[in-house]
């Protein structure tokens, strides 16, 4: 009885000791996966919108997890004050003049804060520092740019137009524009502008191609998240082009816009176009290179509406025109 | 069936002086931890390496759907972690460990070995009560630690087998879902119901009425009331630890 | 048959006025005086539920009084703190109708159970000789690592008398020590008590409806008829009456 009493200790010992050593490792497998042990600093920024960034999600550096987000709060009027845990092993690549954004770690991923940037001549951040906000674009951006880009090209094409069907009327004096070196010298710059311009148009239109049939095929796209995250990161270095493309787009429009005021005012610029048949080669090659991807564009925005993620957007848009349409 | 509310607080309440008063009954209360937390231990981890498995099995259809059958260890992990350990446990437990509290203590009340006890100048309440009660709340949620890693276990070898999924990869996965909140809400509601269980049998056992019909019905609404209260506990802490999330 | 009437002390060990005790609208005890004195065998007789249990329940504090005092060695058992009843109980036994013996644990167990709760000092060695010395007493030593489940109603009679004894109480509480069993057997239960008063000097409450029983240990007798003792004293008192409420009791134990 007393033997079976002492198995019986022992029995329960060793029951309560494994459930207590599954629990503990448990917490400490967790604990090492969330990096709760690790020594860490707390950086902060401020948001004006985050997204729905919560705390508990990653933040990453050059692709690294190398902290969490610890703290969310408001900030004045309406901004966001996020608290950010960073391990200490990463103090050492961080500078002071990194800049955060939020971002995701797959289109339906979860929020995270990237961190990027930052250059050497900047000591490494602190304890304490607050973090630039490197502002994103949210999808409504992306299309609002597309839209404004459009436009641009739309109108810049339209300019043209009438500049070629004067010059090809013949109509005024060829004399007052030879002479007129300062305006011919403007208008190749513009030319030269408008070149690059159209070129990388032609490319972001080309990657948002390939980007829209991505995420058209849907199977495939959701097997594959870490393609999606390339892509994702393509689009957005694409519309950052674009933004690129449509600032120098709306400064050329401006430019043509003084240059063909000024050719219509004195009447002489045709006489230097005609005679310099290169420059009136050039022009008709431009046209042509913007007519082609103002209708790519076209078709893009085209391939966008039928894209299932961004339809609600569209719908809204359309609604929205409807509505305006009435009134 | 339902019994008064105000008897069962007075017992919880009775409970605890009991059972934080000397003299400790060391010996009963191992004794008690044997046959409730060590006897069910095979029952329950089959039962929790079988709800892995399947668990798994059924969950990879709707995630195959969408081509994210690799979101299945964190599926998988969030719903064993948070909720189906302690609550799987617990209801297993509710049926083999409540039901023979009940019956126990209530023969034992029938037969007068109650009052045997009471006359023979030992506190029968701290004697048998007390030491089920804590041995219930001890190894409930131990045996629900057990639950959570075979349950893992199952649902890693499901996965493995399909998917190929490591060992390693596996178990990042499906921590990287779960905080330390849901460890210690799980803890903690798997205390809540070893409690339940303690309570609720020995309530249903002491108190039972004369007569072997009372012995029966014992054991009958220790199962029932017990789980209903898991239940309803269930429902509550989920709300209560859900103000700590974000 | 053997003569009681040998050298009774008049101390009174329980002291009984005036006891009332009703379960819902039943009236079980109306008004019930009785008296125990020391190192005498009083036997309660009566019918099926007329009491005589809820009686001896009152006296270990089991269950508490409406109206009335129950004094034991002194102790008025309604009003003093559950530790004082526990030190009380110590002092009384009480041997359950059905033995009560627990189902879980061996007759040794079953033995030391109350011993090693009260007396903790106790040393292995002294717990093991003490339990064997009771096991001897009751003529069971045999049935020592035994479950009760393997036992005889007799024998599980003797083993409840024998985990009451081994506090050595200064009272005996018997609830129909001899119910349920057959004759034989009553006759040796019968004499253990008798051997119990002499051995242990206690003083006992026998409730019985058996006559046999009342006739071979009681020194007094008392009948409880409608929740009070009508009738107290020697046997031959008591039934001395045509009291048609007395009457059919004795006839039907001794006129077959």
């Amino acid at each position: 009885m007393q033997a079976s009493d002492n198995r019986r200790k022992i029995t329960v010992g060793i029951f309560i000791f494994l459930g207590l050593a599954i629990f503990v490792v448990g917490v400490f497998t967790l604990g090492s996966q969330k990096k709760a042990f690790v020594n860490s600093f707390t950086v902060d920024v401020i948001f004006d919108d985050i997204q729905g960034l919560k705390s508990g999600n990653n933040v990453w550096f050059s692709g690294v997890k190398i902290g969490t987000i610890k703290k969310i709060q408001f900030y004045g009027t309406s901004q966001v004050q996020v608290f950010l845990n960073i391990e200490e092993q990463a103090h050492k690549y961080i500078h002071k003049d990194a800049a955060a954004s939020i971002s995701s770690d797959g289109l339906i991923g979860n929020k995270i804060i990237v961190i990027t940037g930052g250059t050497p001549k900047f000591p490494f951040v602190e304890d304490g520092d607050r973090l630039r906000v490197n502002s994103t674009l949210s999808t409504d951006d992306i299309m609002k740019t597309f839209q404004v880009n459009n436009k641009n090209l739309v109108e810049v094409t339209s300019d043209f137009k009438i500049l070629a069907k004067s010059l090809v009327e013949g109509k005024g004096t060829a004399g007052t524009l030879l002479t007129d070196q300062q305006v011919a010298e403007d208008f190749k710059k513009i030319v030269a502008n408008l070149k690059n311009t159209t070129a990388s148009a032609n490319k972001m239109a080309a990657e948002l191609n390939t980007f829209s049939k991505t995420l058209n095929t849907k199977g495939g796209f959701a097997d594959k998240v870490l393609t999606d995250t390339v892509v994702f990161a393509r689009l957005q270095s694409s519309v950052d082009e674009l933004q690129k493309t449509a600032g120098s787009a709306a400064a050329l429009t401006e430019n043509l816009n003084k240059a063909s005021a000024k050719l219509n005012q004195s009447d002489n610029a045709i006489g230097v176009l005609l005679n310099d048949q290169k420059t009136a080669e050039q022009v008709k090659a431009i046209m042509l290179n913007m007519e082609t991807s103002s209708k790519k564009l076209d078709e893009n925005l085209e391939a966008l509406q039928h894209n299932f993620l961004l339809r609600g957007f569209f719908r809204k848009k359309a609604k929205a025109e409807a509505e305006g349409n009435k009134q | 069936m339902f019994i008064t509310l105000s008897d069962v607080f007075q017992f919880m309440g009775r409970f605890f002086k009991e059972a934080f008063m000397p003299p400790y009954e060391g010996r009963e209360l191992l004794k008690q931890c044997y046959d409730i937390g060590y006897k069910s231990l095979a029952l329950i981890s089959l039962t929790g390496f079988i709800t892995g498995i399947v668990f798994t099995k059924q969950s990879r259809p709707s995630l195959a759907e969408f081509g994210a059958t690799s979101w299945l260890p964190s599926l998988v992990g969030i719903a064993l972690l948070r909720t189906l350990a302690p609550l799987l446990t617990s209801l297993i437990a509710a049926g083999k460990v409540g039901s023979s509290i009940g019956a126990e203590l209530g023969s034992m009340r029938v037969t007068e070995q109650i009052d045997a006890m009471e006359v023979s100048a030992t506190n029968p309440f701290k004697f048998l009560v007390s030491t089920r009660v804590m041995a219930c709340t001890i190894t409930i949620p131990i045996l629900t630690f057990y639950t959570a890693l075979v349950g893992m276990l199952g649902a890693l070898l499901n996965v493995a087998m399909s998917e190929g999924t490591s060992a390693r990869l596996f178990f990042q996965a499906s921590l990287e879902s779960i905080t330390f909140l849901d460890i210690t809400a799980s803890t903690i509601k798997a205390v809540l119901f070893g409690f339940t269980i303690g309570v609720v049998g020995c309530y249903q056992g002491y108190y039972s009425s004369k007569g072997t019909e009372g012995v029966g019905k014992a054991a009958n609404s220790s199962v029932v009331i017990g789980m209903f209260l898991i239940f309803i506990e269930e429902v509550v802490s989920v709300q209560f630890f859900g103000l700590f999330r974000t | 048959m053997v003569s009681k009437t040998t050298d009774i002390d008049r101390e009174k060990v329980i002291e009984i006025k005036g006891l009332h005790k009703s379960f819902g609208d039943y009236q079980v005890l109306r008004g019930v005086d009785l008296d125990l004195y020391k190192r005498e065998n009083l036997v309660v007789l009566g019918k099926s539920g007329t009491g005589k249990s809820v009686l001896i329940k009152i006296i270990v504090g089991l269950l508490t009084p409406d109206a009335g005092e129950v004094k034991v060695l002194g102790r008025i058992v309604d009003q003093i703190s559950y530790r004082e009843l526990l030190e009380l109980r110590l002092k009384v036994g009480f041997s359950f109708q059905n033995s009560a013996l627990y189902d879980s644990m061996t007759v040794r167990e079953n033995l030391e159970f109350p011993l090693v709760r009260n007396q903790r000092r106790l040393t292995r060695g002294e717990v093991n000789s003490a339990v064997e010395e009771m096991l001897d007493a009751v003529g069971l030593l045999q049935t020592i690592n035994q479950m009760p489940s393997e036992l005889s109603g007799g024998q599980r009679k003797r083993i409840g008398i024998a985990r009451t004894l081994i506090l050595r109480p200064e009272i005996m509480l018997y609830d129909e020590p001899t119910a349920g069993l057959d004759p034989i057997t009553c006759l040796e239960i019968n004499s253990l008590i008798n051997e119990v008063q002499e051995r242990f000097h206690t003083s006992s409450i026998i409730i019985t409806h058996d006559l046999t029983c009342a006739k071979a240990v009681g020194d007094r007798v008392a009948m409880l008829l409608d929740g009070r003792f009508e009738r107290q004293g020697t046997f031959e008192e008591v039934f001395a009456t045509d009291d048609q409420r007395v009457k059919p009791f004795y006839d039907y134990n001794f006129i077959q």
